[in-house]
């Protein structure tokens, strides 16, 4: 069965090929036939293989495999693996509260038009980071993590709504003044640092 | 050398030249799972496509007509 990178590579194949007729002989472009191909095999098709390789780069890069393929987002990895209850982002992840094949993703992108886009700009300056410069350490988020990324899913949900303690601090957490990663309340996300005490689930054991 | 003294086969094979290597590069970038396969994607492989495409439409208003087609 033919995957997604089957059916671009198949694209650009044909598009290499269809380039190379023009490059080995540009003469067959006189007629009105050839100026049309010329214009499908150096314009359309070349395009196309823009806009399909970009739309499957993006969502390549939503994978959680690919988040953790950089060294420094390594022990980040380990961490949705850690068998502890309080850890907010290992709960997400092993109870499927969000789709494991894109955990990062589901809690690390800007929930806006063009948030998709913001991020892999972002991306884009933390592989600069980990090729070129040094990538800091503690890793932090600019701007810090929004709660808007949790309510995103938990807004309006019962459980959530219902609760005494969020309706108390309701506008606070929805105007973002209050994190949802505040002392006291679910603080414990990513704890890196501590990862060598934690007890780890394995799956399927 | 001035761009409408070139004959349109040279802006073709300029531009089939880097549409070809762009897109070479780009099924390296789909084939290789690293962080920096997006960044040679979108910062060399496309760059180099989109300016073969480039080239190619240059051509159809640059390019240098050849004399039997400029009889009329």
């Amino acid at each position: 069965m033919i995957g997604p990178t089957g059916v671009v590579v198949a694209l650009v194949v044909v598009t290499i090929v269809a380039a190379a007729v023009f490059f080995v002989r540009p003469s067959i472009t006189g007629g009105i036939t050839g100026k049309i191909l010329a214009f499908v095999g150096l314009c359309i098709l070349p395009g196309l293989c823009i806009v399909m390789g970009m739309s499957f780069h993006m969502q390549r890069s939503e994978q959680t495999k690919f988040c953790i393929s950089c060294h420094s987002m390594e022990a980040y990895g380990k961490s949705l693996y850690v068998d502890d209850a309080k850890h907010i982002p290992a709960q997400h992840f092993q109870n499927h509260r969000v789709p494991p094949e894109m955990a990062c993703y589901s809690c690390h992108t800007d929930y806006t038009i063009f948030g998709p886009l913001k991020d892999k700009l972002a991306g884009v300056k933390r592989i600069y980071l980990q090729y070129v410069s040094t990538p800091p350490n503690p890793i932090t988020i600019a701007g810090g993590f929004k709660n808007a990324q949790c309510l995103h899913c938990h807004l309006g949900a019962r459980a959530f709504e219902e609760n005494p303690v969020h309706v108390s601090i309701m506008d606070s957490l929805t105007s973002n003044q209050m994190s949802c990663l505040s002392s006291g309340c679910h603080d414990t996300a990513h704890d890196v640092a501590n990862l060598s005490h934690e007890k780890f689930w394995k799956p399927g054991t | 050398m001035k761009l409408n003294t070139i004959g349109i086969g040279g802006f073709f094979r300029v531009s089939s030249a880097l549409v070809i290597v762009g897109l070479l590069l780009e099924i390296v970038s789909l084939l290789w799972f690293s962080p920096l396969s997006f960044v040679l994607f979108a910062f060399v492989a496309a760059s180099l496509i989109g300016l073969g495409i480039l080239v190619y439409l240059a051509s159809l208003v640059f390019a240098a007509v050849p004399a039997s087609e400029n009889r009329e």
